[in-house]
């Protein structure tokens, strides 16, 4: 890999960010608009008796890391889409670009972007709603990490899905997050879904944050157990989701799709 | 010999797009590839680059093959076609700016703005790419096709959109490379004058396989089989044009 050609590539869709207004709204917008929401609503059930202590910090804190997860995991697949939508697919696999060099530029930008809403997320939840995530980042820290690479896994996955099938399927990028959200227990912990869908969710990396996070958030400390489970599992979907882009990757080439796709 | 094209195949499932292609071109050669729609000549290129990938035959440029050298290789060439585009709300600037920082060019601003001057579309730098006209989207691709200075240069019908005044300027440049860098040239037009100004050498494509080639004179010689004084690229392409109507009628 050469740094000139990832630099390039994070040049290429810092650009895009900065002059598409839609970008912009994905990376601000929404992470603020859901915190708005959500904040509000923990707002009324805090005035009702039955709230349990720290089920405010535990909605607020999942809906924010949430949105770090929905994010990477849009962003990955809509910087793909970006290039098809302007017909710059040849001109970049035409230079010595890699799909390698090219996956790694984007995932630089679109860290900073995921990065850039979460952060405006927690400041509107800190200033709002007296919720402070930031004193909690060292024990969130590996919880994201996992998220951001469960998110990278999909990104990658519905990226070759979109080699193959181009934009008619478009819609996975902003859709196939929300597929996996309830089974995530982003706002309940795992045994509160029914029996059948328990072991469904434990398969999922996304169910191991959560429930790490309401750990931390709870005063139970660093969960080893749900980093390490997620971090496995990650391990697993990665190394699929790597062989299957290759795959089909090869498969658009041979297919003429790469040309076809502009 | 810089590009060595050796049996090369492409089959799309039943269809034969390109078959059993072999031609080689030598360093500095301009060498057109001529034929009707459908004759492979753009599939072809898209395996000289690596966009495809070939159902048999190999691809060899710089004396290396394709696929084991494929970023040695494409660092060291560059490719245009006005059929292709670049990210309409980045201006034209910020577009060259990632293709130079993608070949790695010292000092690319000044690199743009000498290339822009070039082309005659230094006014529209700060321009988003989106709103130029084709004529100045296609010399915005000549300007990135130009960005690394290449040895072998693929260009897909690089005058398709330009006006004749234009067109005879970036035809001028392409020579004056040539000549002064010995830049090695694979060109696609329709347009059968320019090729004949062009071109060292033509190579007539036709239902994915190659009919002829050699000088423009000797493939007029060929395929329309008499004896001629001067080239007739343009009648030569009728006649293949209606040759493979007539097939595919019958």
């Amino acid at each position: 890999m050469k740094r000139h050609r990832i630099e390039a590539t994070i040049m290429r869709h810092t650009y895009e960010a900065r002059r598409n207004l839609d970008r912009i709204l994905d990376m601000v917008y929404w992470p603020v608009l859901d915190i708005i929401v959500w904040g509000f609503f923990t707002l009324y059930l805090g005035r009702g008796t039955a709230m349990k202590p720290g089920m405010i910090s535990f909605m607020l804190g999942a809906i924010i890391l949430w949105g770090l997860f929905f994010a990477f995991q849009r962003d990955m697949a809509v910087g793909f889409l970006d290039e098809l939508w302007s017909r710059n697919l040849v001109n970049l696999f035409s230079t010595p670009l890699s799909v390698s060099e090219y996956m790694t530029g984007l995932i630089a930008v679109n860290v900073l972007k995921a990065a850039t809403g979460m952060t405006a997320a927690a400041l509107i939840a800190w200033g709002c709603y007296a919720f402070d995530i930031f004193p909690q980042l060292p024990a969130f820290l590996p919880f994201m990490l996992n998220l951001m690479l469960f998110a990278l896994a999909l990104g990658i996955v519905i990226t070759g899905l979109i080699f193959r099938y181009t934009t008619k399927i478009q819609g996975l990028a902003w859709s196939f997050a929300g597929l996996l959200m309830p089974l995530s227990c982003v706002l309940y912990p795992l045994k509160s879904l029914p029996s059948v869908l328990q072991p469904v969710a434990w398969m999922l990396p996304t169910t191991h944050s959560f429930e790490g996070m309401r750990q931390v958030l709870a005063g139970g400390g660093f969960s080893r157990g749900h980093f390490g489970w997620g971090l496995a599992l990650n391990a697993m979907y990665f190394v699929f989701a790597i062989v299957f882009f290759r795959w089909i990757f090869e498969s658009a080439r041979s297919r003429g799709l790469l040309v076809k796709l502009e | 010999m810089l590009i060595e094209i050796d049996h090369l195949t492409k089959r799309f499932g039943k269809f034969v797009a390109v078959d059993d292609v072999s031609f080689e071109v030598r360093p500095g050669e301009i060498v057109g590839l001529l034929g009707p729609n459908g004759a492979g000549k753009t599939t072809t290129i898209h395996m000289i680059l690596g966009l495809i990938s070939p159902s048999a035959g190999e691809v060899r440029i710089f004396g290396k093959p394709f696929n084991a050298h494929r970023q040695e290789i494409l660092e060291q060439m560059n490719f245009t076609s006005p059929y292709v585009a670049f990210p309409g709300r980045l201006t034209v600037f910020e577009n060259l700016m990632v293709f130079a920082r993608m070949y790695n060019v010292r000092e690319p601003r000044k690199k743009i703005v000498e290339l822009a001057r070039l082309f005659g579309i230094e006014e529209m730098i700060r321009k988003p790419f989106a709103r130029l006209s084709s004529g100045e989207t296609t010399r915005v691709g000549l300007c990135k096709a130009l960005m690394n200075e290449p040895h072998l240069l693929l260009l897909d019908e690089p005058t398709a959109y330009l006006d004749p005044q234009i067109a005879a300027h970036v035809k001028g440049i392409l020579l004056a490379m040539q000549r002064e860098r010995g830049t090695t040239i694979l060109y696609t037009s329709h347009n059968m004058a320019e090729v004949e100004k062009m071109c060292h050498r033509i190579i007539f494509m036709s239902h994915g396989r190659i009919i002829a080639s050699g000088s423009p004179i000797e493939v007029t010689q060929t395929i329309l089989n008499e004896d001629r004084d001067e080239p007739a690229l343009e009648e030569v392409f009728l006649h293949v044009a209606q040759r493979r109507a007539n097939n595919e009628a019958a």
